[in-house]
């Protein structure tokens, strides 16, 4: 049975012109010659103010007090706020955070109290001055301690929240939402299967790192309205949760307003709302004046999302040939104070925690658990980076145990168009198979290579990976399209360019329906005010929700087009196409009528009065086949997920025995993109992607203290890759295998890239050194002090 | 963030004007010269000086000079200073090896050696690399000039026999004909401060010096470790020994970079492929300077 | 304190305190927004500009020591048109955010003032301190490459 898809996208004839070219980015200039703007370049005159919180220094306790005197009278104060000042909770899918402490602080960093001053310098030294008084209580820092009998309670009213539907919390436990997944029965499959695997996998908490900071500028201005300018993936989103937080002093959508220009980098840290909701509370304690918040790179790594650690408790059974037959994965998810959206990621890998295989048997348990740690939340891959390294690891444990090839196991269970998936719904059409192979042939899988240095082994690695977009089933874009009197193109989204292409993109697909070059669209920047709808710009799915307005769009405008040609000229609109900006007719080859001569004017009719005038359009798309009814106790019932984006993995790469030190001699990466719109886009995505899921497991390695404090929150010791440490060869793989409702067939492919790449490196070390590690990161350290610790133990087997 | 802290800002254009400038503020002043640290000291509110000496415009403190087989390094010498210059790639390339693994290019076209060796972090590059050469600091004070041999330099964690109303002026190296090599324990390829390192220099007459970085409090020479090697050509054997004696020598910590066990075990393996590197170097049969050999 | 530098060939008069710190006293009182906050530590690269024909992180130079010198930022190379390297930056689509360009453009145009014709190791090298987060450095590095045999591939 395969899935119907109630909207079929304009179905493209091969002759395409822009979509399927690497066009140059829209936005490419702006960004090699400086005038890019983000928020923290926009001058907003004399009048600015400055605010510097006040964080806790503890990870668990009961606030006594808080003293702003000393801090009131410092030079240059106007306003300090507390949490009485805004005792109010809001979240994205559970309502659990404030926006400032109230009672009790939950983590290391958590605000307490803001300063609102004339100068930054002033703000930052009148903070220092607020005293705060705790009553220090035990955190609790893993997930398996919270949620063990009597384990204090980080959310006693955790039974009272609000929350969406389809999120199930266990009141008085830590667990603020279980995901289960109950299908046929894997107690019976595992005692029938001819082998079977057990372990545990640890992966820790990461940092977004994106280059440029959380920053936001308030203003409430003496009418009463609110604007906030921030650096966000999600303008729309963030107005709504501002309107949700600050209702009680009497605000509605209305009211506020939030602009967007260019982002420097989301990766999901700036989605949703983290500490932009102190600035926008802080702007209705001061009429008139924007204030600014910009975070530190400290405070980035610590007070923003993280994210999530998580302990996965892996058991799969198959049998001597192969076939997968039962999957039980339990994931602890160490999702920290506050869990308004990091429980959704924990939905999210719940119902997917099988990986791209074909799995009769499933019982699957995603835990979100509050821990005294930073709030989890949404980080590019959501979850799926997180599970994917237990499981393919465990994938080629199996393989080897049972003597087969890992590709060739992979390959017999990958899941294709129509196969079941845990929850119910099929499998989309999806390129996995060609993925795999030519993936693997990319690195030479099945030939063994020899190092020419004595101290260096070479291994390789295979790992696949899916992902779906992990939305609310009613998750929307809308666009509005207008033409200028040269026969330009101005669009207006609310989907965020965070770096990905997305302006571009969208572009693209206008310029495919329109015949209009790309450099003749502009597509602007949210304002929530004058651009539509847009749920948020993550999940990987833009290109495919807002493409389709954007499509949608071009093609009302292209009818409107053709309506005043008909008007004025007679021609059925079946006979006319638009080519190299002006409409033509297949009947009459001698028409040809410039778009700019009339998208504005008109066109005059002979008896001299006019058709026509501004063409305007516009576009909506909103999945109307997706739901969230999936059944609390077993998963089953519901089609929480539009479609799955698939692909593989592989790597060769030279690790010194003595030092454990790594180089990624050549890495290979397949994705299906169902259609590749601009294939210098996805190819970015494919390397920028790699290289951030390749420093996951290499190099990032965030450490806390027993007290919860973050202990290396810089980028001296959090170690993000720089241009030396990358592959010596990237080689990027786009296949398509059209996804039927999507622009041209194109489906997302931002977060998939990096998916894959924690496993495939444990593989390939293992492959190379015969050792198996289960925890990241797997750095030079962990690489040299494992190997070193199984020679010693063989030699001494030897003795 | 900003800087909080207030303090006062002299450029002096003479050294008898800095050291005028430090007498006036005895214990609270700071010298600023590339800035690399101190700026960054100054953010983290780890200093709060009053006065800050910005010694740029001081004359004749930015030289490199080969002097017969004196090379002089004046403190005003930036890390780039040091890889561009053909009197040090001609006469001691270990000193570009080392600079050339310091942070970045627009750190090192700021920072300056005698500068990493005042700060004095455990880590310090040119710790290691001045210790195994035979360097001597040139200091400038009230009392006119004072040399301190580099031996006598690094006396405690982060602490230099410099005095609060002293200004490093030159290191000078008595140079021979010699092999050398400065290899730095990094978190991966990209800039890192030295998790662990070794410096050594191996001269023609079998005389070899060995110094470590970021094991103990302080970089430190292993005259134990050189004694075991003295007189002798380098032979497996050899360096066994010497990487027997590593152990008992070094004291490094546990810390969110690395286990104190991993840069033991590091230090071990340093030794052991620098000792090869730079006597390899000697005979010219060695890999080029600036090719890592961990 | 008075401070007297050239920025992009424009001369200013400012007055600032020692405590002030170059980065922010050009983004707020010199008009130019490409150095960019991204660390504070000079770790990232992002505030990078020219001083004097050398690239430096201008969160760690205070103002004051900037007194008499001349900063070149990416406004001032594009003023009269993109340079080969930009426009070869442009047409290999290498950057994503932009966020790290500014500091990079730099980087790699101190380098080609220096070494015309660079070597994979040698554009790595010139790079190191720019940190990116979006592109994994390919796309940067190919642009440079080709800007160094004279935009021949």
């Amino acid at each position: 049975m395969t899935t119907t898809y109630p909207f079929e996208a304009e179905s493209p004839s091969e002759d395409l012109t822009t979509v399927g070219t690497p066009a140059v980015r829209i936005d490419g200039i702006d960004k090699i010659s400086g005038a890019a703007q983000f928020v923290d370049d926009i001058d907003f005159g004399p009048g600015l103010l400055y605010a510097a919180v006040v964080e806790s220094p503890h990870a668990y306790a009961r606030i006594l007090s808080i003293d702003t005197t000393e801090a009131e009278a410092a030079d240059g104060v106007v306003r300090i706020a507390t949490g009485k000042d805004f005792p109010y909770k809001f979240g994205m899918y559970m309502e659990d955070r404030y926006i400032f402490a109230q009672d009790y602080v939950r983590f290391v960093g958590e605000q307490v109290a803001a300063v609102i001053a004339r100068s930054h310098r002033e703000a930052v030294r009148a903070a220092k001055l607020v005293k705060v008084e705790y009553e220090v209580l035990a955190p609790l820092l893993d997930p398996k301690a919270a949620v063990a009998d009597g384990a204090d309670l980080i959310h006693p009213e955790l039974g009272n929240y609000t929350h969406v539907p389809w999120f199930f919390p266990e009141a008085d436990t830590n667990i603020a939402h279980w995901r289960k997944i109950r299908k046929g029965d894997t107690e019976k499959a595992f005692s029938e299967a001819d082998f079977v695997l057990e372990d545990t996998y640890h992966v820790p908490r990461y940092a977004h790192c994106a280059i440029e900071p959380h920053v936001t500028v308030s203003r409430l201005d003496h009418a009463g309205r609110l604007t906030v300018w921030t650096a966000s993936q999600s303008p729309h989103t963030q107005r709504h949760l501002f309107a949700e937080a600050l209702a009680p002093l009497g605000f509605t959508h209305k009211d506020v307003r939030v602009i967007t220009p260019y982002v420097g980098g989301g990766f999901g840290g700036k989605a949703g709302v983290s500490m932009e909701i102190i600035g926008a509370a802080m702007a209705t304690l001061v009429k008139g004046r924007p204030i600014k918040l910009r975070w530190t790179r400290e405070q980035e790594f610590y007070n923003t999302y993280q994210r999530q650690g998580v302990v996965a408790e892996l058991k799969v059974g198959v049998m001597n040939d192969g076939t997968i037959t039962a999957v039980e994965h339990k994931l602890y998810w160490d999702a920290g104070a506050y869990v308004e959206y990091g429980a959704n990621v924990v939905n999210a890998a719940g119902l997917s925690a099988t990986g791209p295989y074909r799995v009769p048997n499933i019982t699957n348990d995603s835990l979100c658990v509050y821990t005294n740690l930073p709030p989890g939340g949404p980080y590019r891959g959501f979850g799926y980076s997180e599970f994917h390294f237990g499981l393919e690891s465990h994938m080629d444990r199996i393989a080897e145990a049972i003597g087969m090839d890992a590709v060739e196991f992979r390959k017999k269970n990958a899941i294709v168009e129509g196969d079941e998936l845990a929850y119910g719904a099929h499998m989309n059409p999806s390129g996995m198979l060609e993925a795999i192979e030519k993936t693997a042939d990319a690195i030479n899988w099945g030939v063994e290579e020899q190092s020419d240095n004595p101290n260096t082994v070479i291994g390789k690695g295979m790992a696949l990976f899916w992902k779906a977009p992990a939305m609310p089933p009613n998750a929307s874009s809308a666009s509005f399209l207008k033409f200028n009197e040269d026969g330009s193109i101005n669009i207006t989204v609310s989907g965020m360019e965070l770096g990905q292409g997305y302006l571009t993109v969208m572009a693209q697909i206008a310029s495919e329906v329109l015949a209009v070059p790309v450099d003749k669209i502009r597509v602007e920047t949210p304002d929530t005010d004058r651009n539509p709808y847009e749920w948020q710009t993550v999940a990987s799915h833009v290109t495919w929700s807002s493409g389709l307005a954007v499509e949608k769009a071009a093609v009302e405008a292209r009818s409107k087009i053709f309506d005043v040609i008909h008007q004025v000229y007679g021609f059925e609109d079946d006979s006319l196409y638009l080519e190299d900006e002006a409409v033509k007719c297949k009947t009459d080859p001698t028409f040809s009528k410039p778009l700019s001569d009339f998208v504005i004017e008109g066109i005059q009719t002979d008896d001299g009065t006019w058709r026509g005038g501004p063409i305007i359009a516009s576009g909506k798309f909103m999945p109307e086949f997706t739901n969230a009814n999936s059944d609390p106790a077993t998963g089953q019932g519901g089609h929480p997920n539009v479609h799955y984006t698939v692909g593989a993995t592989g790597v060769v790469l030279e690790v010194d025995k003595q030092t454990g030190r790594i180089w990624v001699r050549k890495a290979a990466l397949a994705v299906d993109a169902g259609r590749a719109i601009n294939p210098d886009l996805v190819k970015g995505q494919i390397t920028g992607g790699l290289v951030q899921g390749l420093a996951t497991v290499l190099f990032e390695d965030m450490r806390f203290d027993e007290g919860g404090k973050m202990m290396n929150p810089t980028f001296t010791d959090y170690k993000i890759p720089t241009a030396f440490d990358i592959p010596d060869e990237i080689i990027p793989i786009i296949v398509e295998v059209p996804q039927p409702d999507g622009p041209f067939g194109a489906r997302g492919v931002g977060e998939h890239t990096m998916i894959a790449a924690a496993p495939v490196i444990g593989n390939a070390v293992y492959n190379a050194l015969g050792v198996r590690i289960t925890s990241m990161p797997i750095t030079q350290e962990k690489v040299a002090m494992s190997y070193l610790a199984k020679i010693t133990f063989e030699s001494n087997q030897e003795e | 963030m900003v800087i909080s802290h207030e303090f006062d800002y002299r450029r002096p254009s003479s050294l008898d004007e800095a050291i005028g400038a430090l007498a006036e503020f005895p214990g609270s002043a700071r010298i600023l010269a590339g800035g690399t640290d101190l700026v960054a000291w100054l953010r983290d509110d780890a200093v709060a000086p009053d006065l800050v000496v910005d010694i740029k415009n001081v004359p004749g403190l930015g030289d490199i000079v080969l002097d017969g087989t004196t090379l002089s390094i004046g403190s005003l010498v930036t890390f780039t200073d040091l890889i561009e210059s053909e009197v040090i790639e001609e006469h001691a390339p270990l000193l570009s090896e080392m600079a050339e693994t310091v942070a970045s290019t627009g750190i090192r076209n700021r920072a300056t050696m005698v500068g990493n060796i005042c700060s004095a972090v455990p880590s310090c590059d040119a710790g290691p690399v001045l210790l195994a050469y035979d360097t001597t600091v040139h200091l400038a004070g009230p009392g006119g000039e004072r040399l301190v041999d580099i031996n006598d330099w690094f006396i405690g964690l982060r602490e230099t026999a410099m005095t609060e109303d002293e200004v490093v002026t030159r290191v000078t190296i008595e140079l021979r004909s010699h092999g050398g090599v400065y290899v730095k324990l990094m978190r991966y390829a990209g800039e890192d401060l030295a998790q662990a390192a070794v410096g050594i220099v191996a001269y023609p007459d079998l005389d070899y010096r060995v110094a470590f970085g970021a094991v103990a409090p302080t970089p430190f020479r292993s005259t134990r470790i050189e004694n075991a090697l003295r007189g002798s050509v380098l032979d497996e054997a050899l360096v066994a020994e010497a990487v027997e004696l590593v152990d008992g020598e070094i004291s490094p910590i546990t810390d969110m970079r690395a286990s104190a066990e991993y840069r033991a075990r590091m230090t071990e393996v340093m030794l052991d492929r620098g000792l090869w590197a730079a006597v390899g170097r000697l005979s010219g049969t060695g890999p080029d300077y600036g090719e890592r050999v961990i | 304190m008075d401070l007297n530098i050239t920025v992009n060939g424009e001369p200013w008069a400012l007055d600032v305190a020692p405590a002030d710190v170059l980065l922010d006293v050009l983004r707020e009182q010199a008009a130019v927004k490409s150095p960019k906050i991204g660390c504070e530590r000079g770790d990232c690269g992002s505030c990078t500009i020219i001083m004097d024909s050398r690239t430096v992180r201008s969160c760690l130079v205070l103002a004051i020591e900037a007194d008499g010198h001349e900063i070149t930022t990416v406004e001032g190379l594009s003023f009269d048109g993109l340079s080969q390297l930009q426009n070869l930056f442009l047409a290999n689509n290498s950057f994503q955010c932009g966020f790290c360009a500014p500091g990079i453009v730099l980087a790699a145009t101190e380098l080609l003032e220096r070494t015309p014709n660079p070597s994979r190791h040698d554009v790595q090298e010139a790079l190191a301190g720019n940190l990116c987060r979006c592109t994994g450095y390919e796309p940067i590095i190919e642009a440079v490459l080709a800007a160094g045999d004279g935009g021949a591939s």
